[in-house]
Parts: C-alpha cells; sequence; structure tokens
C-alpha cells in the first residue's frame, strides 16, 4: 500500500520541517510515506483567482504525480480541500473528471488519516504549554475537520488548551486576498492576533500553514512572543521531547 | 371626489376604472410572455400541472410535535414574556372581565376600541368602565374607525389561535374584527380561549391551505409581543408603531 | 466616513474599503452589531434544534419553486388577481418604476408611506417619486434615519448600523425643530408621533414582500415594528414590490420559512408580526386597503435561471446572515460594496443580478473565500463557490488584468513541472539574500509592501522539503516500525471499497 505525501508549495519551500514531522510521526506508526518528487502547487492561487485554465495546468501535475498512490496526505486542510474542487474543474472532460475523482477519494488532511484512518489519537506526546488553536476555514468548514484535531491535542500530556474566542473567523489570508485587499486582510489578521493575545497562550496550533504563516507573521510585527506552530510540529516535538 | 382637482386630472387621463381595466388587459398579456420567459430561460416548456412537490412543509418528525396543553400554557408564556409581552392565566370571562376593568382604571384609559365580537360583546366593559368610551369595531357605518383607534388607549380582540412554540397570537381581519384594533391602541388585550393554543406554528398555518383561498380574509396577523426595534445602536425601545403593551389573556 | 451619500463614493471596492477601514466608530458599531445577531443567531438554531435539517428543508423547498417558477408565479399572479389584487409584470427597474408612477399619479397621490422593501432600494424608487412631486416616507425606524441623512441602507436587517445616537439625535432633532437628547426612548417616541400623523394622512402604502405564497395569492410580510401593518392597514392604496422570485407554493411552507428568516436574522422564533395579506380590504371591511396593487419584478433576476452556476441565489430570503458571518463585512460595512445589496450575498447578486462582466472582479475579489456566509445561510447558498464562478467569468471575458493573467500564466508554467518549481525556489533563495536578516523578511516594497504592512515574512530555508527528502528517508527506512494490523486492514478495506464504488463522493 502506497502512503505519499502530498507537500503543498508552502510547507516544501518555506516549511519543511512539518513535513519532516509528518513522516517521522507516521514511521513512528509503521507508515512508510512515499514522496512522489513530480508534485508541484494544488492549482489553488489560479483556480481562486478565476484563472481554470491556468489551474487544470496544475491539477493535472497533481493527479499524475500521486496517480498510484493508495493513500494522499497533506498538512493543508486548504491544499487538500482544493483537490475536492478537482472534478468541477475536469467537468467538460471524462477521462480527467474520472481521475479527479480518483484523487479526491483518496486524499486526506494529515489529522483526518491520523484519526480517522489509522485510528490513533494518542501518539504518545508531552507538550507542558498553554496551547490555542485556530481551525482554518477550508480545512473545517469544506473538510469538516473539526473534531480531529481536538481528540489529538487532548491526548497530548501537560497540554493546557484554551479555546480561541471567535476561532472560526477567517484570519485573514485568502489567498491573493491578502495581496489584493491588503488592508482589510490586515484588519482581519490583526483582529485574529488580538483574539490568540487574549488567551495568554504560549501556543498557537493550526492546520494549514498559510493561515498560521499570515498569524505568526502579524504576532511577530507587534512583537509578540507567541509561537506559531502546526499541530504536526508539536505532535512531534512532543515524541520527541516525551 | 367631486372637486376641481379630480376634474381636471380626469380630464387628462381615463376614468379611474378604465384605467384599471386598461392595466388589467396589459397585465394578462404581459403575464403570458413573462411567465413563457422563465420556462424558455428553464429550457423546457411551459408547466401546467401542479409538480411533484415533495418537500412541502416542515420535516416529518416535526409534524408530530405536541406539547400538552399545561406545556402550551407554560411556553407559550415563557416565550411571549421574553418577547417583553405579559401574560395572565384566567380561569373564566368573568375573571376577564375583571381583569380588563382593572387594567383599564389603572391605567386611567378614556377610549377603548374593540372587536364586534359576541364574547366582547358579553363581557358588558361599557357598563363596567362607564368613565371611558368603550366603540365597537365597524358597529357604525359612518364613524371614521381607523381615527377611532388611532386614538385608543386600549384595543380588545379575541385571538382566532395562537401558537406556544413561538409565543405567537393569531388574528384574522373581517368586517367585524378591524386590523388597526390590534396595531393602532398604546395597549393590546388579547384574549386567547384555552382551546385555541396550539403548539406549533404550523397548526395555525396548515387551516390557511385547507380553507382556500376563496375563504381567506384580507389580513391574517400573527403578534408575539410589544412593537419594537433595535435600529438605533442596537438599543431596544418597546413601541416604535405598533402596541408597546401587550397582554395575552389565556382563559379557561 | 459614516456612510455615504447617494452617488459620491469612491469607485472601487478597495477605496470604499480603505475609508471604512478608517472609520474607527463605524468598524466598532458594525462589529459589535453583526456580532450580537450572529450569537443570536447561533443560540436560537441551538434552541430550536435540528437545524441543518431545517435548512436541508427550506433549501428544498427554494429548490423545487425555483426549478417550477413558471408554474408558481403563474398561479400566484392568477390567485392574486382572483383575490382582487391587480397584478404587474416589470421586466426592468424602468418598467416598475413606471407603473408604480402611474399608479401613483392615478391615486393623485402627495405622500407615500413605505415599509422597508430592498426591491424598491434597487430601483431607486424614493427618488423617481420625488420626480412626480410624490413624498416618498421610509417608516422603518433605521430607513427612516437614513433616508433622513440622504443615505442607503448599509445591511439588510439593520440599514441605519452605522450611525451612532449622537448623530442620529441630531438629524432627529432637525426635523424635530427642536434639541433631542441622544436617548433611544426619545427619539423613537419621537419617531412614533411624527410617523403616525404621516400614516394617517398618506395615500399610499408601499410595501416590498418576503413571501408570496402561490396557492392562495397572499403576500406575506415580517417586521418588528409594525410599520409594515401600518402601511397595509390605513392608506387607501397599497402597492407591493416584489422580486420575482419571492414565492413558495403554501403556507404550509411558510412554516418553514418562518422557522429560518427570524432565527437567521435577528435570533428571534419569529418577528413580532408576521402578516398575511390576502387581497384588498373586503367590501364590508373598515380598514385595508381598498385598492392592492403587486408589481412583480424581474430586473436581472431571470438572468439566473437555467444557469447552473448561480440559479441558486434565487433561493436566499434576504436574511443578512451571510452579512453578520462575514468578517470583510465586519471590518468594512455596508457602504464599501457599492450596491443595494452588500456583504456576502451583495458581493454575488449585484454582478449577477447586472450580468455586467467588466464590474464583477472588484466586488468578487473582497472575500477571503472563507465560506462562513454559506455555513451561515439558512437555505445553503454556496456563495464562496460563487465568487470564484465570477472570478473565473471576467477572466473568461478578457476582463482579467493583463499582469495577473501574465503572472498566472506563469504560475501554471512552473507548477505543471516540479524541475520549474526547483529552480524557482533556488532562484528564491539567491534573491532573498538581499532583503532576509534574522530569517525574516520586512521589506515594505514592491510584492511584499501590503502584506508587510502588517506582517513579517518568514524567508526560505537553506533547504526546501525536496532538498531534504533523500536523507529523511534514508533515515525513516532504518527505524520503520511495524503497521497495527488493524489499521492496515482499514486502509486495505477503504483501497478496496473506493475500487467497488468507482466514481462518486470522496470520503467527506
Amino acid at each position: 500500500m502506497k502512503v505519499s505525501l502530498f507537500i503543498t508549495c508552502l510547507s516544501d519551500a518555506l516549511f519543511p520541517r512539518v513535513g519532516e514531522a509528518i513522516v517521522r510521526l507516521l514511521a513512528k506508526r509503521g507508515v512508510k510515506v512515499d514522496f512522489p518528487p513530480a508534485q508541484t502547487c494544488c492549482g489553488q492561487p489560479a483556480f481562486n483567482s478565476g484563472y481554470w485554465n491556468e489551474a487544470r495546468a496544475s491539477a493535472k501535475t497533481i493527479i499524475e504525480a500521486f496517480e498510484d498512490s493508495d493513500f494522499v496526505i497533506s498538512p493543508s486542510g486548504s491544499c487538500t480541500g482544493m483537490i475536492q474542487h478537482y472534478p468541477k474543474l475536469f467537468e467538460n472532460d471524462p477521462v480527467m473528471h474520472a481521475r479527479a475523482i480518483g484523487l479526491q477519494r483518496k486524499s486526506y488532511e494529515f489529522t483526518q488519516f491520523l484519526v480517522n484512518v489509522l485510528d490513533v489519537t494518542d501518539v504518545g506526546a508531552s507538550f507542558p504549554y498553554k496551547v490555542t488553536y485556530h481551525p482554518s476555514c477550508h480545512g473545517s468548514r469544506l473538510l469538516g475537520v473539526k473534531d480531529e484535531p481536538m481528540a489529538l491535542m487532548q491526548a497530548v500530556k501537560g497540554l493546557e488548551f484554551v479555546p480561541l474566542p471567535f476561532a472560526e473567523d477567517c484570519c485573514g489570508f485568502g489567498g491573493t486576498f491578502a495581496v489584493k485587499m491588503a488592508d482589510i486582510s490586515g484588519a482581519m489578521v490583526t483582529e485574529k492576533a488580538d483574539h490568540v493575545k487574549e488567551t495568554e497562550a504560549q501556543v498557537l496550533v493550526g492546520l494549514d500553514l498559510a493561515c498560521l504563516m499570515n498569524i505568526a507573521g502579524n504576532l511577530r510585527y507587534r512583537g509578540e512572543p507567541v509561537r506559531v506552530m502546526h499541530l504536526a510540529e508539536l505532535l512531534y516535538e512532543g515524541v520527541a521531547g516525551a | 371626489m367631486a372637486d376641481r382637482t379630480h376634474t381636471r386630472t380626469q380630464s387628462l387621463l381615463l376614468s379611474h376604472q378604465e384605467w384599471l381595466a386598461q392595466l388589467a388587459e396589459e397585465s394578462l398579456a404581459k403575464q403570458k410572455t413573462f411567465i413563457d420567459g422563465i420556462s424558455s430561460k428553464l429550457r423546457r416548456p411551459r408547466a401546467h400541472t401542479p409538480p411533484q412537490h415533495p418537500y412541502r412543509g416542515a420535516p416529518d418528525f416535526w409534524r408530530t410535535f405536541e406539547w400538552s396543553e399545561q406545556e402550551r400554557i407554560e411556553r407559550f408564556t415563557d416565550h411571549f414574556k421574553s418577547a417583553g409581552g405579559h401574560v395572565v392565566r384566567l380561569s373564566n370571562m368573568d375573571a376577564v372581565k375583571q381583569f380588563i376593568t382593572e387594567k383599564a382604571t389603572e391605567l386611567s384609559a378614556k377610549y377603548i376600541v374593540r372587536q364586534n365580537q359576541q364574547e366582547l360583546d358579553d363581557l358588558g366593559l361599557e357598563k363596567a368602565l362607564p368613565d371611558a368610551r368603550v366603540s365597537t369595531w365597524n358597529s357604525d357605518a359612518a364613524e371614521a374607525w381607523k381615527a377611532r383607534a388611532a386614538e385608543a388607549d386600549i384595543g380588545v380582540v379575541v385571538a382566532d389561535c395562537a401558537a406556544a412554540y413561538t409565543g405567537s397570537i393569531t388574528v384574522m381581519s373581517s368586517k367585524d374584527k378591524g386590523r388597526s384594533v390590534s396595531l393602532l391602541p398604546t395597549v393590546l388585550l388579547a384574549i386567547i380561549p384555552v382551546e385555541r393554543l396550539k403548539t406549533r406554528l404550523g397548526e395555525v398555518l396548515i387551516r390557511f391551505d385547507e380553507a382556500g383561498r376563496e375563504n381567506l380574509p384580507a389580513g391574517i396577523h400573527f403578534i408575539s409581543g410589544p412593537s419594537r426595534s433595535a435600529d438605533i445602536e442596537n438599543d431596544l425601545t418597546i413601541g416604535v408603531h405598533g402596541p408597546g403593551i401587550v397582554y395575552a389573556l389565556i382563559v379557561g | 466616513m459614516s456612510g455615504h451619500g447617494q452617488g459620491t463614493a469612491p469607485a472601487t471596492v478597495k477605496d470604499r474599503a480603505d475609508l471604512a477601514l478608517n472609520d474607527e466608530f463605524l468598524r466598532k458599531a458594525v462589529k459589535f452589531t453583526t456580532e450580537r445577531l450572529r450569537a443570536g443567531k447561533k443560540n436560537a438554531a441551538e434552541d430550536h434544534g435540528n437545524w441543518d435539517d431545517w435548512r436541508e428543508r427550506g433549501r428544498q423547498i427554494r429548490l423545487h419553486t425555483i426549478a417550477n417558477l413558471d408554474y408558481y408565479l403563474n398561479l400566484f399572479a392568477d390567485n392574486a388577481r382572483a383575490n382582487g389584487v391587480h397584478v404587474h409584470f416589470a421586466d426592468t427597474a424602468a418598467e416598475a418604476v413606471k407603473l408604480s408612477l402611474d399608479i401613483a399619479r392615478h391615486a393623485q397621490a402627495k405622500t407615500v408611506v413605505k415599509s422597508k422593501s430592498m426591491v424598491t432600494e434597487e430601483l431607486h424608487l424614493n427618488q423617481a417619486l420625488a420626480t412626480i412631486g410624490v413624498e416618498a416616507i421610509e417608516t422603518d425606524l433605521g430607513e427612516y434615519i437614513i433616508q433622513l441623512a440622504n443615505e442607503t441602507p448599509s445591511h439588510i436587517i439593520i440599514p441605519a448600523i452605522h450611525k451612532n445616537r449622537y448623530q442620529i439625535a441630531e438629524l432627529l432633532s432637525k426635523e424635530a425643530g427642536e434639541t433631542l437628547a441622544p436617548d433611544t426612548q426619545i427619539l423613537a417616541g419621537f419617531v412614533r408621533k411624527k410617523l403616525r400623523e404621516k400614516f394617517l394622512e398618506a395615500d399610499i402604502g408601499m410595501t416590498g414582500c418576503n413571501f408570496a405564497i402561490a396557492e392562495t395569492g397572499s403576500m406575506v410580510l415580517f417586521e418588528n415594528e409594525g410599520n409594515a401593518r401600518m402601511v397595509t392597514t390605513v392608506p387607501k392604496t397599497q402597492i407591493t414590490l416584489m422580486g420575482m422570485e419571492r414565492i413558495i407554493p403554501s403556507w404550509e411552507d411558510l412554516e418553514v420559512m418562518a422557522t429560518l428568516l427570524p432565527r437567521s436574522a435577528t435570533g428571534q422564533k419569529l418577528t413580532v408580526y408576521m402578516s398575511g395579506i390576502t387581497g384588498p380590504k373586503r367590501a364590508a371591511d373598515a380598514d385595508g386597503p381598498e385598492e392592492m396593487h403587486i408589481v412583480i419584478v424581474d430586473n436581472g433576476r431571470s438572468l439566473q435561471l437555467g444557469d447552473p452556476e448561480f440559479q441558486e441565489l434565487l433561493n436566499c430570503i434576504r436574511c443578512g446572515a451571510c452579512l453578520n458571518a462575514c468578517p470583510v463585512y465586519r471590518h468594512i460595512g455596508g457602504h464599501a460594496y457599492g450596491g443595494t445589496y452588500s456583504g456576502p450575498i451583495g458581493a454575488v447578486l449585484t454582478p449577477a443580478l447586472k450580468k455586467n462582466v467588466a464590474e464583477w472582479d472588484d466586488i468578487a475579489n473582497a472575500s477571503s473565500l472563507c465560506g462562513a456566509c454559506y455555513e451561515a445561510c439558512p437555505v445553503k447558498i454556496p456563495l464562496h463557490e460563487m465568487l470564484i464562478y465570477l472570478r473565473r467569468r471576467k477572466v473568461e471575458a478578457g476582463e482579467g488584468k493583463l499582469l495577473e493573467g501574465l503572472g498566472m500564466k506563469g504560475f501554471a508554467s512552473i507548477m505543471k513541472n516540479a524541475g520549474r518549481f526547483k529552480t524557482v525556489l533556488k532562484l528564491g533563495k539567491l534573491g532573498q539574500k538581499l532583503v532576509a536578516r534574522g530569517g525574516e523578511i520586512r521589506l515594505k516594497a514592491g510584492p511584499l509592501k501590503g502584506w508587510n504592512s502588517y506582517r513579517i515574512t518568514p524567508s526560505l530555508p537553506k533547504q526546501s522539503f525536496r532538498d531534504k527528502w533523500k536523507t529523511l528517508e534514508e533515515e525513516i527506512r532504518h527505524g520503520l516500525q511495524e503497521l497495527d494490523p488493524a489499521a492496515k486492514a482499514r486502509m486495505e478495506a477503504l483501497v478496496k471499497e473506493r475500487e467497488q464504488e468507482g466514481g462518486g463522493h470522496g470520503h467527506g
């Protein structure tokens, strides 16, 4: 059985440690992860901006890269969510449409795979810090990933969970939105970081690096010492230190 | 209507009835093209027979939902009160008469307008409140009834129905039941015979389907508390246009 | 800015949003109100229970009605006419205005009292009435306030959301000819008294329509103040303007709408008043309109019919829940959207009604596509997807920005080939040497200008994941554990299940 990592371009380029954490965590569970090097970006920036021909080019690359994988795991609810749109992208191409559905059905966000497929909630981690959680929009709304990260965090020893006020509000990233509507996006991320501050948490975790980079960027800009991590990083650090 | 303005307008325009007839003719012609336009945009021939509507009304689990009489009274009371209304439980119409008399005296009501309903005739408010002027809706064709209702301190109605789940009173218009009586006075007193208090809104609404178009009154009004607004800084204001004080008197 | 006078707003969403973002009061007021309404809705939905079943039912009723709109609208018109209503059809805003003005002229009207109607806002009917010397008076408290300020509504449910009590006291004092204290009770009390006179002397009452019941030809209004009841009870003539899609089949269906609409709008179990009006007053009645007109308005609505990506827009019941849920709306307020309808529904509806490709992109771009609108919608309209469709149609129509188009072509050429992607990463690492310090980029210029005005950007690490993979894979191979047999069985079962089912939906 072939379990492949869909690293996503953001994690590949900027946050390789997140991909590494996933690979190592899964290895501890006996899952040998494979990395098809032909993969690139899911195409979401082009798709969301209305450039569907360009998005199709990306989508085709991804579909081909994972053609013979049985499970495709990504550290991003948003990028896995983008794969859910692939069938719509190829609705006029029956062959590609079928292949898109094939990929859709085997794609999992990391915590979905860990909790729902491997049936693991306790990875044996210990992390004695005050932690809050931002549920990214696409992961929670599009994929319905809500309980999985909660279950994983609950099982971490020493972790003190503080709920984030207005947690479900978008952080203001929205891809090209953050550039095109920079001031609206800026107001949104500022509000989100205010809420993070309110919790007095030492660590903010999430499941989407784009959102985390956005919030962390604002917290850093304001000199706030909150540490921002992907949940996979937290779990791996917690296992390594346990 | 025989004033000069009208004569002048008439010379410019068709008579009102002629004009309406002309509009009706235009409307019928336009209806055909308008509706045909919809069919063609829906990319199919015009549908003339009722389509299958498998999702009509509330979900199935809701249709059998029913509270006991005691629960209906309790829930109605909770809901109506939380919307800012008052609820009084009274055992019979004598108690209703006593309550209304006392309330009118307490509020020093000078003008009271009531619906022309047998139950209200029987109360004999006119005699019980000699210092107030109690008028019966539409009892005199020459009277300006909307003005009477507008100046009234209190309006008294008997509800046609009520729904506990939403805390709503239903009143229907007729020759004897003015819409104004439940709307224009400062205070509204609505008598609800307990057997008319249902659980769900749907129990009331389905009657209008069953009655059919020809049998519906011009106005059907659901009232769920005093008139309110939160348009100024979200600050709740009571009695913006309709009655600011509303009593539901559950009787029986 | 505290809202804009009609016709004086800057041209782009971005510029209007900038004005709003710099208005501290506006942002606070909108935030406070939307948060309150959002919490109210959440509580009401939870309290009612089975909310998703009700949403689904509401959606099905709306889908069914719109899919058979020719049948139901025709039935409604026939029944309303049988009730004694003068029914009219208007393809365009201009036709609807002409009909309304004709009716006003024939009624020899001097004043029209109006209850809240978004359709009449769409038609700019008040201004049109003024041109023939008829005064239109908004009677919803919030609408009355913004009419005095010569502004447009900035929220479907709370039109004067952007005004504070001091501003309102100033407006009303001018109207009263005396100084009114900025106290809600005093201000509302003045409006009650003032508008009472207007109701009693008005020649025409004008309303919108929340729902129109096809089987009995009745029109239904939801409101809290009682002004819509006034408007449909006191004046001699009633004119109702309704969007052609306001139809539902029956009173039974109204229960579902009455369950969804007030809870989604304000968190109420039901609005204080829900009125079903079936024709003008009966001959023997002593109140109610003697003459009743219903103008059925298309004005771009039918353009959505038969368009699989946008037909569901017609399911909207105008509750405003998407505005309250939207983080963008919360920061920029309603006027920034620049149309009659604001928030997520406005961002889609405004361009969709006009089918005006050139105007699409600007409004559609003011969204982070977070999907909160869809989640809040009581009839489950996928507004976040429609925004993407709008953007795509603009690109397809050749209305995209040249630079962006080139950028996206470049993006595609990189992303369809992992080798090129790797080269770009290498170039990035080289390029950032000029601007990165200590793992951070703070430069506020070029493409990072807007982003870095609010954030610090991390720089590219020495090795990307793909650079590290070889070493990582080696390490993993050595320390690999045994896969739990139960997990293995589950995985195999999943793969088998997929093979058996073939196509179809994801695992959700």
